[in-house]
């Protein structure tokens, strides 16, 4: 009872499949050893079988031949029986066997990692006695599953309808389930009557109730096509897509704000959901619909369906801290960068393939045949891939202006970097020694910063612009010094001086409102004080006002900005009569605590803790400065500002091309926000990460798609762009050859209408998914949708819908009965139609609709359930403090503002997805919290008194009341046993009372 | 009743033999309706057995789960440090390439509180958690716990769940997804937030993620007039009499549903969830009700300041007030059979300060809010000990990762996930004990090949309730998920 391995495979089926991929070998070793005594024979089957596969699964990954942890390699014999560690026929003497022993359940090996069990120890133990054989040349490699021969990995063929004949068979759907029924000796159950299946099909189609008015000529209506006809409405409904759409945003983790730490708002992510619910509307066919998410800019450039489509691949969680705050060049920066292509790969799988490509990240596959190799060359198609806003419903003339100047942009970078490129060269191993030397003597002075930085003017793209910051002393003072202080700052590798001017003018202004110059550095280049003190001794005299006007702005990477520490004005005292006073600028970068304005006059700068020793930092700063003014050559500073200059310009008309409405999605080009800058379209280098360890990185990837079959090309050419593996990836998935794409989606299909896939593991195809209860079904389901055929047209999901539900299985009534429960209690053979709760949203919904609140107005923005605060740092969503009577929350509840980190409690309590991981197929629980909501939230009772307004406009008197009452949220009139209960309540509690138990009713919430 | 006690082994069609009239939830992966359901079943069979045996036999009931949001710094309340004082203003050394979170890379920084010995066991505590100094003898200190990331959601994530990503169910979730409700009348998994708001992550810490919604923590906010959600009706029209009437109604027209669907067990659920649902609007205002509290226990909680009014900058008396508010309603609800309680001090990692996360000056920040956690805590220590209750509590604190032993500016730290502290106390942990310890500067762990994980810690609180960490499985996506990994290993040397 307490083993869990005998439900589930788990580790047994790994050594299985070990096994299969060694057989090959062993038959090699069989012929190769066949004359040799059999007695070695069967040692060497005793490695291979059994003490392979737990050295390869337990030590292999620390101890092979490449990182040989602690010093010791198991990869081969020779390695193994190296040091001790195996001592051939005395396991007592082998260390090996003292390390893997537990002791209380822990052993010193494996690190980090559950203990080996018993049995395993035991047959390694008694194999180092047998004499430790090991078949010459045999290698332990990484564990990998190479085995195909697995159902969802088979080309997809047709097959033959089964030859039955039965009344109850309306398509070749029943065809299939019919003769699973009678194998299993089972009977499908009867039609469900008129109006189960009204309320049963326009709940699943559309989301919502079906109205009175609808029942009733529903059920009235003599046609014996009134059902088709009455699906083809609903279909034909724009309801439809709303409803749908959400199925297909629960599997990619659609949500309208980022997650992780601070959870910013994305205000664009509404154009991929309205995306979405327009492309189900307008029936896209399916094979378009999957090109567009993964590539549409690059298959259908100029088309905004192309750039709203990729709103999939950025649907998911990012991590503000780790792109933003941290730069790509820490270790966070780059796990950060690299999780977020793990959740676009995995994204990308999961949902088009039904692949738990995930698993590959930090090891093989366990169970399918993917390699981490595989998994890194998925990656590497996303290598320059970023989530951000990006323009759509572009001027294709517009569209061509800002691919040439994407590409102007392109071509002066590269020229910038070629100069920059011969100033490194050309400063040689000199300047290294010479920035090494200058770092150690700071060292040893030893210098002290406070988080305040100081003030920082505004990037600029060229040095020759004028800037300035200026102290307003308020009074004038008799002063005779002013002292300025540089800032220290790690970024580009600056340090201390971070941000001097170049060239400037220090003026003041006196008593009498005069300016005069008392400094004056604009005719030539200034010595970069480092954190020295800058000193301007003159005369005493009254100073109102100091202003710092820069000409020539300090260089930063690729920019130009200045930056100041401190600025103090001195009297005789040595009084500083700045420290505290207002600071104001031409411009500023507010980001405090490091940079503000006031940070200038704070009294606080970085100084070097002894002034004196920091004199020998002198000579060592001023060759420094000589040499970069030797490799700083004027034809390669003119080179430099001209490709700086031309780059700006170009961005800056790029920045002022019509942006056209912004969606946020997958994108190379946007506006940098703080460490987060635009790839440009330059691949990352994608690195094969030993045990999915940023800091272990093994060979480049190379761009491919999984090898799933010989017949269906996976590989992409190493020099192709960005763009190109994008449209690789999207053709693969929409191959005719794709074994998994075509049963993917029929199967999720299936699983919305039935309450379980064909395949119960709608994200999971593989060896530890599911297998299909119907497979043929599932075969010709995915031929006749990819293909079209007799029953369908070719890649049609609402002839697709229309097949399942106009289907005799569909239409079964979901009544048990005893003798089939017996048989298949859990209902897998599809006996009969099963009974489901309403989901969350369609809750909702219904509640807006039966109270007449509902607005059907259809996309756009997402209306807040909560209130929004503090929005600059962290925003709060303070879902207790809002509103239910906001009538811009009457809306359909798809197009709601989702929040990651805090979803709706209402809706989180009624099993809604959660938006950090993909939901293939949602919860129904049962719990008193959720009768507590739908009692007592905010959101019930005020409905519940629209709700009996809306009775009280619309009928006259109790009864009347009781009985719309009904028929609105029941889809019935009550029998008279209930109305009379229904009315006696109301006569005592008030009709709002009521209406707010009705939303409680079981039969409300149950759809039959 | 044959009901299956082994969550992984819960799958459809050992369910269906099990109890063969029963049409099961439906749910995500195989098996977890049918759990759902299993729970529901089981709190109806176990309501009077507070501990069952899952895999062996518990020493604890319950947990406390008390989680510093930030980072909190080992080396200012817990961690004491000699060497730093003797090379206080020193350029530090750290002997190899450090990658500093931010730039706190300043000379060694000593702490600016006093540390002395308290207890019979002489631990060296910072003044500022002074009041835990009566309690020490009951705690096992763990310093050389290490993460694995500086960055503040992902650390909270892996201390909350075991994964330094969202989608994973938190450790509170687990427990009361194994183990299920000791009192059905109440939610099994209780979570205090801090006063100003949510940390990193926000309720995805306590989330059920893949598990079923029933596991999820439940938020109470004691501060605001309607402490928990949706617990009873804001309207004038909803009156005790309407509600009684109407959950007759309710089950007399739910009960006529279901009996023409007999074999439909949902239903049945159904309706004993708004029996249940009457119930907790009992016993939860009740456990939140304080008034009748004696004064020398509201003193001890460091609520003796009735109607105080505070200032605006981060204040010791305040924090005190607010956190000691959350342990007493903590010890009100195990009392009353919550399984799993969840208490956090901080807020979200932004200005002025309103967390742990003290780059500009650890006084500033961990001054007041230790101080102010630690009369909270120290009173709840004591007093599930002069109750007896502390033999079947454990009580784990815990942060995202520790601070560095050198300055940030010249009076903060910045993030260390190379090593911090964790304690755990009562509910079968010895007292009185180190176990692990940094080194010399609180930079790493002393012994680098041997650090403590939280899998460890996770793996540790696990088998005192008397859960295999290993066995607590359930599949998702593809993958037998647990709440340890692949990792973990109880700390044996810590249990009593």
């Amino acid at each position: 009872m307490l083993q869990g391995t005998g439900a589930f495979p788990s580790s047994q089926q790994s050594c299985k499949a070990c096994l299969s991929m060694r057989q090959s070998w062993w038959v090699i070793l069989s012929l190769f050893f066949s004359l040799a005594p059999s007695s070695v024979l069967l040692a060497n089957d005793e490695f291979i079988g059994t003490i392979a596969p737990i050295l390869e699964r337990h030590c292999l990954s620390c101890h092979n031949n490449q990182d040989r942890k602690g010093d010791f390699s198991l990869q081969t014999a020779k390695a193994a029986t190296a040091d001790g560690y195996i001592e051939a026929g005395d396991a007592v003497a082998s260390h090996l066997i003292e390390v893997i022993t537990p002791e209380d359940g822990k052993a010193q090996m494996p690190k980090n990692a559950d203990a080996l069990s018993p049995d395993q120890v035991a047959s390694i133990r008694t194999w180092i006695n047998h004499g430790a054989v090991w078949p010459p040349d045999f290698q332990l490699q990484e564990p990998r599953v190479s085995d195909f021969n697995w159902w969802s990995y088979q080309p997809i063929v047709r097959p033959p309808l089964p030859p039955l004949k039965n009344q109850w068979i309306r398509t070749p759907i029943d065809l299939f389930v019919l003769n699973k029924l009678n194998e299993k000796g089972l009977a499908p159950s009867m039609e469900a009557d008129r109006r189960t299946l009204i309320r049963r099909v326009t709940y699943d189609l559309t989301g919502l109730p079906p109205s009175p008015q609808q029942v009733e000529d529903f059920v009235a209506d003599p046609d014996p096509q009134a059902y088709e006809r009455l699906v083809d409405r609903l279909l034909a409904s724009s309801h439809y897509g709303e409803r749908w759409a959400r199925h297909w945003l629960d599997v990619v983790k659609y949500a309208d704000t980022c997650g992780y730490d601070k959870d910013k708002l994305r205000p664009n992510a509404w154009p991929y959901r309205d995306y979405v619910i327009r492309s189900l509307n307008e029936d896209k066919p399916y094979r378009r619909f999957v090109q567009e998410q993964i590539a549409g800019d690059v298959l259908f450039p100029g088309e905004p369906d192309g750039i709203l489509g990729l709103g999939f691949i950025a649907a998911g969680p990012w991590d503000f801290i780790g792109h933003v705050e941290v730069p790509e060049t820490k270790i966070d920066g780059k796990v950060a960068r690299n999780l977020d292509r793990d959740d676009m790969v995995s994204g990308t799988l999961n949902t088009f393939c039904s692949v738990t490509i995930q698993c590959a990240r930090c090891h093989n596959h366990k169970f399918d045949p993917i390699t981490q190799d595989d998994y890194y060359g998925l990656q590497s198609i996303f290598a320059a891939v970023d989530r951000a806003e990006r323009p759509y419903d572009l001027d294709p003339k517009v569209e061509k202006q800002r691919q040439d100047l994407q590409v102007a942009v392109a071509d002066q970078q590269k020229r910038l970097k070629a100069v920059q490129q011969q100033i490194e060269a050309a400063g040689g191993e000199k300047l290294t020694k010479l920035q090494e030397k200058i770092e150690s003597l700071e060292a040893k002075v030893g210098f002290q910063k406070t988080a305040e930085f100081g003030y920082h003017s505004g990037i600029v793209q060229g040095g020759d612009v004028q800037k300035w910051v200026e102290v307003d002393l308020g009074e004038p003072v008799e002063a005779s010094q002013i002292v300025l202080h540089a800032c220290h700052d790690e970024f580009g590798g600056i340090g201390a001086g971070f941000g001097f001017p170049v060239r400037f003018q220090v003026t003041i202004v006196n008593d009498a409102n005069e300016t005069s110059v008392i400094h004056d550095s604009s005719k030539s280049d200034v010595q970069n004080p480092g954190l020295e003190p800058f000193v301007i001794d003159f005369e005493q005299r009254p100073i109102q006002r100091v202003r710092v006007a820069v000409s020539k702005l300090a260089h930063r990477k690729n920019d130009y900005i200045f930056a100041l520490g401190e600025l103090r004005v001195l009297d005789d005292k040595g009084t500083n009569w700045a420290q505290g006073k207002a600071v104001s600028s031409l411009d500023s970068i507010e980001a405090p605590v490091r940079w503000a304005r006031k940070n200038l006059t704070d009294g606080q700068w970085p100084h070097y803790r002894d002034p004196q020793a920091a004199a020998a930092l002198r000579p060592a700063n001023r060759e420094l400065e000589e040499w970069k003014a030797r490799i700083e050559t004027p034809q390669r500073v003119a080179e430099r500002e001209s490709a700086t200059k031309q780059l700006a310009a170009a961005r800056s008309k790029l920045a002022s091309l019509a942006k056209g409405k912004m969606i946020y999605a997958a994108a190379t080009h946007f506006s940098p926000q703080g460490n987060f800058h635009p790839t440009e379209g330059k691949l990352r280098p994608v690195h094969v990460l030993h045990r999915g360890e940023i800091q272990q990185p093994r060979g480049l990837a190379s761009p491919a798609m999984l090898p799933l079959a010989k017949n269906l090309p996976a590989q992409i050419n190493d020099n192709s762009n960005e763009g190109d593996r994008r449209a690789a990836l999207a053709n693969w998935l929409t191959d005719e050859r794709h074994p998994l794409v075509w049963r993917s989606i029929v199967n999720r299909i299936w699983q919305y209408h039935f309450g379980r896939g064909i395949v119960a593991t709608p994200n999971d195809f593989g060896r530890m998914g599911a297998t299909p209860t119907h497979p043929e079904l599932l075969d010709w389901l995915a031929v006749e949708f990819r293909d079209g055929g007799d029953w369908l047209e070719p890649q049609s999901l609402k002839a697709l819908h229309r097949l399942m539900v106009t289907s005799g299985v569909y239409r079964q009534s979901s009544a048990g009965a005893d003798e089939k429960l017996r048989v298949d209690g859990s209902n897998q053979y599809l006996w009969r139609m099963p009974r489901r709760r309403l989901e969350a949203e369609e809750i909702r919904d219904s509640i807006l609709q039966v109270s007449g609140v509902m607005n059907t107005e259809m996309g756009g923005p997402g209306y807040y359930l909560f209130q929004l605060e503090r929005t600059a740092h962290s925003p709060h969503y303070e879902y207790h403090k809002f509103d239910p009577n906001d009538a811009d929350s009457h809306r359909r509840s798809i197009y709601r503002f989702i929040v990651r980190s805090q979803p709706d409690p209402w809706m989180t309590t009624l099993d809604c997805a959660d938006s950090s991981q993909s939901t293939p197929k949602r919860n129904e629980t049962l719990t008193s919290l959720q009768a507590l909501s739908l009692l007592n939230s905010r959101f019930n009772l005020v409905m519940a008194e629209k709700f009996a307004a809306r009775l009280a406009k619309q009928a006259t008197g109790t009864e009347q009341q009781v009985r719309l009452a009904s028929t609105l949220v029941l889809q019935r009139e009550p029998d008279d046993r209930e109305l009379q209960t229904l009315i006696d309540y109301a006569h005592k509690h008030g009709m709002k009372n009521l209406c707010r138990f009705l939303f409680n009713l079981s039969e409300f919430v149950y759809l039959d | 009743m044959g009901l299956c006690l082994q969550p992984s082994l819960c799958n459809e069609s050992s369910m269906n033999r099990l109890l063969p009239r029963r049409d099961f939830l439906a749910g995500a992966t195989s098996g977890f309706g049918s759990l759902a359901l299993a729970t529901m079943l089981r709190e109806e069979a176990n309501a009077d057995s507070a501990i069952k045996v899952l895999h062996h036999p518990a020493k604890a009931k319950r947990v406390v789960q008390l989680f510093m949001g930030g980072a909190a710094s080992h080396l200012d309340l817990w961690d004491h440090k000699p060497m730093l004082e003797q090379h206080h203003g020193e350029k530090s050394d750290f002997g190899e390439h450090v990658e500093a979170f931010q730039n706190g890379l300043g000379p060694w920084m000593k702490s600016p509180f006093r540390f002395s010995p308290c207890g019979e066991s002489g631990k060296m505590l910072s003044e500022v958690v002074a009041p835990l100094g009566d309690c020490v003898d009951d705690m096992t200190f763990i310093h050389n716990l290490v993460g694995k990331t500086g960055v503040h959601s992902q650390a909270t994530y892996l201390q909350a769940t075991g994964f330094q990503r969202p989608g994973f169910p938190g450790m509170g979730s687990w427990v009361s997804y194994a183990l299920g409700s000791i009192n059905e009348n109440l939610p099994t998994f209780v979570v205090l937030p801090d006063h100003r708001g949510f940390a990193s992550n926000g309720p995805k810490n306590w989330g059920s993620a893949f598990l079923p919604a029933s596991s999820q923590g439940t938020a109470i906010f004691p501060q605001r007039d309607n402490p928990i959600e949706d617990l009873t009706p804001q309207a004038d029209f909803a009156t005790a009499a309407s509600d009684r009437a109407g959950l007759e109604l309710l089950s007399r027209l739910n009960g006529q549903f279901q009996k023409q669907r007999p074999d439909d067990s949902r239903l049945e659920a159904r309706v004993r969830s708004y029996e249940l649902a009457a119930k907790m609007q009992l016993s939860a205002p009740e456990a939140l009700d304080i008034s009748g509290e004696p004064a020398h226990i509201m003193k001890m909680y460091g609520l003796d300041r009735a109607g105080a009014k505070y200032p605006d900058t981060i204040n010791a008396p305040e924090e005190a007030e607010y956190f000691g508010r959350k342990c007493l309603i903590a010890r009100r609800f195990l009392e009353r059979g919550v399984r799993f309680v969840q208490i956090w001090s901080g807020n979200d990692n932004s200005f002025p300060r309103r967390n742990w996360d003290s780059h500009e000056d650890i006084e500033r920040d961990h001054g007041p809010l230790a101080r102010g956690m630690a009369v909270g805590t120290a009173a709840l220590l004591k007093d599930l000990k002069q109750s007896g209750m502390l033999d079947d509590t454990v009580v784990l604190w815990t942060t995202e990762f520790g601070r560095m032993p050198s300055t940030q500016g010249s009076k903060g730290r910045d993030h260390n996930p190379y090593v911090f502290t964790n304690w755990l106390c009562g509910g079968g942990v010895r007292g009185g004990l180190t176990h692990g310890e940094s080194d010399q500067w609180g930079y790493k762990p002393l012994d680098r090949t041997n650090p403590t994980q939280v899998y460890d810690i996770h793996a540790t609180i696990l088998h005192l309730m008397g859960i295999d960490h290993k066995q607590l499985t359930v599949r998702h996506d593809g993958i037998d998920r647990r709440l340890t990994d692949v990792h973990g290993h109880v700390i044996k040397e810590i249990i009593a």
